[in-house]
């Protein structure tokens, strides 16, 4: 069976703590933290883990700002991004996650500043670099690709695979998020089951980013095709209320279905499926 | 039933639509379709009288379509962008009316690309702006004989009317028979729980239908239940065309709402050409 973990993204500013035991309290395997390594206490999040008896899967880095930027045309910026990068690796090393996500350019920049050439060049290297510092701690690192609104850089999976190719680093993958899948790819599963043994970590989300169970989003092929490509990794709910900006809503006070609602249905929804499939 | 007729988006090819691209018109109707839907960027570059003389001598009719920058937003807290927003309604319509063109539509109760967190008393005062210039725009399009056809998008290009919901019930605020909606299956992809039940819903309100694959490559090459969308379409009565649009890296007035970084066919004719006949068979299933 797949194990699972939720992303406390979307339980944007309560206490870890809270977070931890309401993964926990719904069968999860795991959680997803937010890679801001500053706003956690390892030793806090080591200990709340092993008292509800979960683990961390994955660190989900916030690739946002220009200081976040990996393809960054000037040097110095180029290098802060790099730092940030590996500074989410030390974090994950420090609560025992398997896995960190990377993008290259940030969330919210749709306009390149260099030339394709350029930008791609920089990506190689920077990426080479972080590939390369967190294959010491053990830690993996993979691709992911947002949708044609959050960045102009990679998109769709396939792209981020022939990034992920181009780089040829063996602790290098991929990720893939439904929810942007949805918009940009042709064919979903196929689209999972392509990526193969590169494909390190999945976020699911239902189309329009709600919990699986919520959307239109058909989960059973994708399923299936992480079952054939036998993937080893943990499914992470990224889930985010339907906004332009989804932060903006949740420090208003909205999106309260994401929390309790949500973290129930999300795998409630996917573990039926998943035994459904597997039978 | 009759079988649909297709229209295709000029957004597909040029931007913008002006004089210098009327060869479009015999492009379009040389790939097999109905209607061509015409963007109107700059109402300044639209010449009416060319653009007829050559719809008829190609045999085919035109849609009028409206492209909704940041200076025509009838939600504006500003309001000369407000009427900017009317006027802008006002020419698409005496366009439309002079075309021979049923209905103009669009995303016509804001500016495309406006997406931020208001609180709920300036998102009230948004409403009851769209709502009150759109009556008037209704009005006014009325009296040429002109519907017009409001067009919900995806969370990324607007804050205002993002789901066929919202949109039946700006159309209902609106209160007059010749306002309905476009619905696109782009962004009724991202926004709808499913695509075919919003169809339904949306009923008698649906004056206009936008085909595009769910990344608006070529309809077909997508993930999108074309079947079933078609009996929604049959099952509410649509009787109006299927209309292909898609976009290419040229556009201007809207560029960064379409957020278009890479080409998703080998070429724009390929959206036109292929889609076109990919649409016609899931249709010619429905009537056989």
């Amino acid at each position: 069976m797949f194990k699972y973990s939720y992303d406390a993204l979307v339980y944007a500013g309560e206490p870890i703590e809270k977070s931890i035991r309401r993964v926990a309290k719904y069968g999860y395997d795991a959680i997803e933290l937010v890679g801001e390594p500053d706003q956690h206490d390892t030793a806090e999040v080591r200990r709340l883990c092993k008292s509800e008896g979960i683990a961390v899967s994955s660190i989900c880095s916030i690739f946002f700002g220009a200081e976040r930027d990996l393809v960054a045309m000037d040097k110095t910026m180029r290098h802060k991004g790099i730092s940030y990068a590996k500074s989410v690796v030390d974090f994950a090393a420090e609560v025992g996650a398997p896995t960190i996500n990377l993008a290259p350019s940030p969330v919210g920049k749709t306009t390149p500043v260099g030339s394709k050439e350029a930008e791609w060049a920089n990506a190689l290297e920077s990426l080479n670099e972080i590939a390369t510092y967190a294959q010491k701690s053990g830690i993996r690192t993979c691709l992911e690709p947002w949708n044609r609104y959050e960045t102009y850089f990679i998109n769709r999976l396939d792209q981020a695979v022939a990034l992920a190719d181009a780089v040829g680093h063996v602790n290098l993958g991929v990720m893939g998020d439904s929810f942007h899948m949805n918009i940009e790819d042709e064919a979903i599963a196929e689209n999972y089951r392509a990526a193969g043994n590169k494909l390190f970590h999945v976020h699911f989300a239902d189309s329009q980013r709600a919990a699986p169970g919520k959307g239109h989003i058909d989960f059973r092929p994708i399923v299936q095709a992480l079952i054939d490509i036998d993937y080893k990794g943990y499914i992470a709910f990224e889930l985010l209320p339907a906004a332009a900006d989804p932060f903006a809503t949740l420090k208003s006070g909205g999106g309260t279905e994401f929390l309790d609602e949500y973290t129930a249905l999300a795998i409630k929804t996917i573990k039926a499926i998943e035994a459904e499939v597997r039978k | 039933m009759s079988i649909p007729e297709f229209g295709a988006s000029t957004f597909i090819w040029v931007s913008p639509f002006s004089n210098g691209t009327l060869d479009l018109i015999d492009k379009v109707a040389g790939m097999g379709f109905d209607f061509i839907e015409i963007c109107i960027e700059d109402p300044a570059s639209i010449d009416t009288k060319r653009i007829v003389e050559r719809l008829r001598s190609a045999n085919i009719r035109a849609l009028v379509c409206g492209a909704f920058g940041p200076d025509r937003d009838v939600s504006s807290d500003d309001p000369a962008i407000r009427e900017g927003g009317k006027r802008y309604i006002g020419q698409c319509v005496d366009i439309a009316a002079t075309l021979g063109a049923p209905m103009v539509a669009g995303p016509m109760y804001s500016a495309t690309g406006k997406v931020a967190l208001v609180s709920p008393e300036k998102r009230r005062q948004q409403w009851a702006w769209a709502s009150e210039n759109l009556r008037e725009a209704a009005d006014y399009a009325a009296s040429k004989g002109i519907r017009l056809a409001i067009e919900p998008l995806n969370r990324f290009e607007t804050d205002l009317v993002n789901t066929v919901e919202q949109g039946v019930d700006l159309v209902s605020r609106i209160g007059r028979d010749n306002v309905g909606l476009l619905l696109d299956t782009f962004h009724m992809n991202i926004e709808e729980h499913s695509v075919p039940d919003a169809l339904r819903r949306a009923g008698k309100h649906v004056f206009h239908f936008h085909a595009c694959a769910n990344d608006r490559g070529i309809p077909g090459r997508d993930h999108l239940p074309w079947a079933e969308i078609k009996l929604a379409l049959a099952d509410i009565g649509y009787g109006g065309p299927w209309v292909i649009e898609a976009f290419n890296p040229e556009i201007r007035e809207i560029a960064r709402a379409v957020s278009l970084w890479r080409p998703l066919a080998d070429n724009q004719d390929d959206i036109g050409r292929v889609g076109l006949a990919f649409l016609k068979t899931v249709v010619g299933k429905q009537t056989i």
